[in-house]
C-alpha cells in the first residue's frame, strides 16, 4: 500500500481555513463502510477499487472510497431538512498498478438544501469553496472547469428527436462505447426486428391483456418464468423495444450536432454562445444557461480568465446529475484534479431521503492543492 | 540434481484423467510417490521435473504466484485471477480437452433480451425504476466486470456464487448468471438462455508457464527438454510420412509439394495429417509410387515454438 505524504500543518491549515469560515458542522465517518451499499449505489466498476474488509462470518465491508455517501447516510439519519456537514480525513481506492497512493488525504463538504432552497446559489458557493481552498494551497496555475450533467438532457430534447431516441441519447450519455455506437450509426435505417410481430400483437392490447399473452406464448412455448421478472414488464419492454427499433437513427447533422455539443470546451460566455449556435432557441436549454449566468455572477471571486466550461465534464461519475466541476492544476495530468465536486440531488432519494431534496458537494486533496506536494 | 522445474497437474476429476492420458501419450508417465493419497508425483521420461498435485483452481493461483514454473489449467480460472494476467503467465500451449465456455445466460421467460444490448436497457430500467440493481449470479467476477464494462453494461450487482450458479434466478437470489457450460443443458434445464452475443470466453486446459517463478539454476534446460518432447509429439499428432521408392521423375512434383506444407525425408515427405489422400493421389497421378504412409511417433524440429516464446519472456 502507498500512502500519500503529509501536508506541513501550516499549509494544511491554509488549505482548511474556508471550510472553517463556512461555518459547517465538523463530522466524521466510520472507516468501514457497508460493502454492498456502496457497491449498490456506484456500481460493479467500482469493486476493482475498493479495499474489502470482513471479519470471519460477519458482513462484508470496505474501506471508505470517499465520505459523500457516509455523510448523506448521516443527514439523513438526523432527520433534518437543511445542513452544511464538513469532514476530513483519510479516504482509500485501490491504485491499480498506477503510481498513484491508494489512501489519501480529503477535506470535503456536504450541503443539503430543502426542496425550495436555491440550487445555484448552493452551487456557487461549494465550487468557490473548493476553489477558495485549492488556492489556499499556493499553487499559481489553478483552472476552475465547470459542467453541467441535466444540460446534456436539455440539449436533447431541443433537438426534436423520436422520443425513443431522445431516451436512449440520454441514456447513454455517460457510456462512451454506447454513445459512439449510437453516433456511428447515424444516417442508417432502423434494422428489421422479427421480435416485431408479437410486439405488434402486444401493443394493441391492454396492459394486463398483454401481460396473459405473453403468459400464453411462455406456456406454449414451454417455458417455466425465472428471475425477477414479471410478464407485464417483459410485455411491455417488448412493445418498446419494438418501437426503438423502428425508430430513426439520428440523421448525420443531428450526430454532428451531438458530437459538437459534447467538444464544446472554452471559456463560459464562449462557450454557451456555441451551445445556442448548435442547438438553437429552446426554452429548456435556456432556463438552463440563464441559471448558468447566475451562477458565474456568483463565482466572482474566481478569475474570470480561470474558468472553463466543457459540456462533457463529469459524465463518468455515476451520482452527479447538476452542475459539475474540476479545479486542475497545470503541473498535474487532468485526471489528478486538485478538487472535485457537483450537484447529486438523486443521492439522498436513493438512499431512503426525500425525492425533492438538494445535495452538492467538494472534496479538496491538500497533497496536490499543497504548491510543495504531488508533481 | 540441482534445482526442480516443478510441474502442477490436476489431482482430481475429469482433469486429471485427461491430463494423465495426455502425458502418457507424450511418453510421461505420472507416477505418484508417498501413496495414493500423496500430493507429490514424478514424471517418468523427464528427469529434473517434480510434480505437484493440486486443484485446478490451486493451479491457476500457484502459477500466477510463481510458485510453480508449469502449471496445466483451464483458460477460464488463469484469467479470473484479473489485473495484467498476461504479464504473470504465459499460456504455451492449447490441450484441446477441458474445454468450456464461459457465458451470459439470462431467463428465457425474457423475449425482450436477446444481447448484451437489450441487458444494458433492462438494468438501466430496473434501476430507474425501483432504485435497485440487477443481481448477476457467478464466481467469474473479474471476467463478467470486464466484459460488461466492454459492453457498457453498468447498472448491475454481483452476487458471489459458490456453487450451482445456474439455479440462482429460479431461486429468486438473482436474476441472471455468468456461468461455465460445457453443452448448455444444465442452463436450459434451469430455464435459462445464452444471450447471442454473451460467450465471454472459449475456454480449454492450456499447459501455462510463470513469469513470476525462479527459471534459474538449470530449469530452463529441463523445461526446454520437456516442451520438445510435447511439442515432437503434438506435430507427429499432425503429420504423416509418405514413403515411395526412389523416382527420378518425381523432382518438380516434390518441389510443389514442399512449397504447399510438406517437408523433405529421405525417400518421401513428411505431410500434414490431413493432407495424406490429396498428396499421394497427386503422386500416383504422376505414375509415382506405390506411397506408403505411416504415422511418425515423434517429430522434433529444430526449433521449438513455445520454449522460444517462453525463454523471450522470462529472460531478463
Amino acid at each position: 500500500m502507498k500512502a500519500e505524504p503529509t501536508v506541513p500543518s501550516s499549509a494544511l491549515a491554509a488549505i482548511h481555513a474556508p471550510f472553517e469560515a463556512l461555518g459547517a458542522e465538523p463530522v466524521d465517518a466510520p472507516i468501514l463502510q457497508p460493502l454492498g451499499l456502496l457497491l449498490d449505489l456506484a456500481g460493479e466498476a467500482m469493486r476493482a477499487r475498493l479495499f474489502v474488509v470482513q471479519a470471519t462470518g460477519g458482513e462484508e465491508t470496505c474501506l471508505r472510497p470517499d465520505f459523500t455517501v457516509p455523510v448523506v447516510r448521516q443527514h439523513l439519519d438526523s432527520g433534518r431538512e437543511a445542513g452544511r456537514y464538513y469532514y476530513e480525513g483519510k479516504a482509500f481506492r485501490a491504485a491499480l498498478g498506477s503510481d498513484q497512493p491508494d489512501e489519501f488525504r480529503q477535506i470535503g463538504l456536504e450541503r443539503f438544501d430543502a426542496a425550495d432552497g436555491d440550487a445555484v446559489a448552493a452551487d456557487a458557493e461549494i465550487a468557490a469553496l473548493a476553489w477558495a481552498s485549492a488556492v489556499a494551497g499556493g499553487r499559481d496555475d489553478l483552472t476552475l472547469h465547470l459542467g453541467d450533467i441535466a444540460l446534456f438532457g436539455a440539449f436533447v430534447d431541443s433537438q426534436d428527436l423520436a422520443p425513443p431516441l431522445a431516451v436512449r441519447l440520454k441514456r447513454v450519455a455517460a457510456r462512451p462505447r454506447l454513445l459512439a455506437a449510437e453516433l456511428a450509426r447515424a444516417g442508417t435505417q432502423p434494422a428489421p426486428d422479427d421480435s416485431g410481430r408479437l410486439a405488434d400483437l402486444l401493443a394493441g392490447l391492454s396492459e394486463p391483456d398483454a401481460a396473459s399473452l405473453l403468459e400464453e406464448v411462455w406456456s406454449l412455448a414451454g417455458v417455466e418464468p425465472v428471475g425477477g421478472r414479471g410478464a407485464p414488464e417483459i410485455a411491455q419492454r417488448l412493445i418498446r423495444r419494438a418501437e426503438a427499433a423502428r425508430a430513426p437513427a439520428l440523421t448525420l447533422d443531428q450526430a454532428d450536432a451531438v458530437r459538437r455539443f459534447l467538444a464544446v470546451d472554452d471559456a463560459p460566455a464562449a462557450a454557451f454562445a456555441a451551445v445556442r449556435a448548435i442547438a438553437g432557441k429552446s426554452p429548456q436549454l435556456e432556463a438552463a444557461l440563464e441559471g448558468w449566468s447566475r451562477r458565474l455572477a456568483l463565482l466572482g471571486e474566481v478569475p474570470a480568465d480561470r474558468i472553463r466550461f466543457a459540456t462533457a465534464l463529469g459524465h463518468a461519475f455515476d451520482y452527479y446529475d447538476g452542475l459539475t466541476f474540476e479545479v486542475r492544476s497545470a503541473a498535474l495530468t487532468p485526471d489528478r484534479a486538485v478538487a472535485v465536486g457537483g450537484r447529486y440531488d438523486g443521492l439522498p432519494a436513493r438512499l431512503g431521503g426525500s425525492a425533492a431534496a438538494k445535495a452538492v458537494g467538494c472534496m479538496v486533496r491538500p497533497w496536490r492543492a499543497w504548491a510543495g506536494g504531488e508533481a | 540434481m540441482s534445482d526442480p522445474l516443478i510441474v502442477a497437474v490436476p489431482s482430481k476429476g475429469r482433469l486429471k484423467e485427461q491430463v494423465e492420458a495426455w502425458l502418457a501419450d507424450c511418453g510421461l508417465s505420472l507416477s505418484v510417490t508417498g501413496g495414493s493419497r500423496g500430493y507429490m508425483a514424478e514424471l517418468k521420461g523427464a528427469p529434473g521435473v517434480q510434480v505437484r498435485l493440486l486443484s485446478a483452481g490451486d493451479i491457476a493461483e500457484t502459477l500466477d504466484a510463481g510458485e510453480v514454473h508449469l502449471g496445466i489449467t483451464g483458460e477460464d480460472l488463469l484469467r479470473e485471477r484479473g489485473g495484467d494476467v498476461d504479464a504473470r503467465i504465459l499460456l504455451l500451449r492449447p490441450l484441446g480437452f477441458g474445454r468450456a465456455d464461459l457465458v451470459v445466460a439470462v431467463p428465457k421467460s425474457w423475449l425482450d433480451v436477446e444481447t448484451m444490448a437489450d441487458l444494458e436497457e433492462v438494468g438501466h430500467d430496473l434501476l430507474a425504476r425501483t432504485g435497485r440493481r440487477m443481481r448477476v449470479a457467478t464466481k467469474y467476477l473479474v471476467q463478467t466486470r470486464t466484459f460488461f464494462a466492454r459492453h457498457g453494461v453498468a447498472d448491475y450487482r454481483i452476487t458471489e456464487s459458490g456453487g450451482a450458479t445456474e439455479g440462482a434466478p429460479a431461486a429468486g437470489s438473482a436474476e441472471l448468471v455468468v456461468d461455465i457450460t460445457t453443452t448448455g443443458a444444465t442452463l436450459v434445464a434451469n430455464g435459462l438462455k445464452i444471450l447471442s452475443d454473451g460467450v465471454i470466453l472459449k475456454s480449454q486446459a492450456h499447459l501455462t508457464a510463470s513469469l513470476r517463478a525462479d527459471w534459474s539454476g538449470g530449469r530452463l534446460a529441463v523445461a526446454e527438454a520437456l516442451l520438445r518432447t510435447i511439442e515432437a509429439r503434438a506435430v507427429a499428432h499432425q503429420s504423416a510420412i509418405l514413403t515411395w521408392p526412389a523416382d527420378p521423375r518425381d523432382a518438380d512434383l516434390v518441389e510443389r509439394l514442399v512449397n504447399q506444407g510438406a517437408s523433405r525425408r529421405p525417400n518421401g515427405l513428411l505431410t500434414p495429417a490431413g493432407k495424406i489422400a490429396e498428396t499421394s493421389l497427386a503422386l500416383a497421378a504422376a505414375g509415382i509410387g506405390p506411397v506408403t504412409a505411416t504415422s511418425p511417433d515423434f517429430v522434433y524440429e529444430t526449433g521449438c515454438i513455445s520454449y522460444a516464446a517462453l525463454l523471450s519472456r522470462v529472460e531478463n
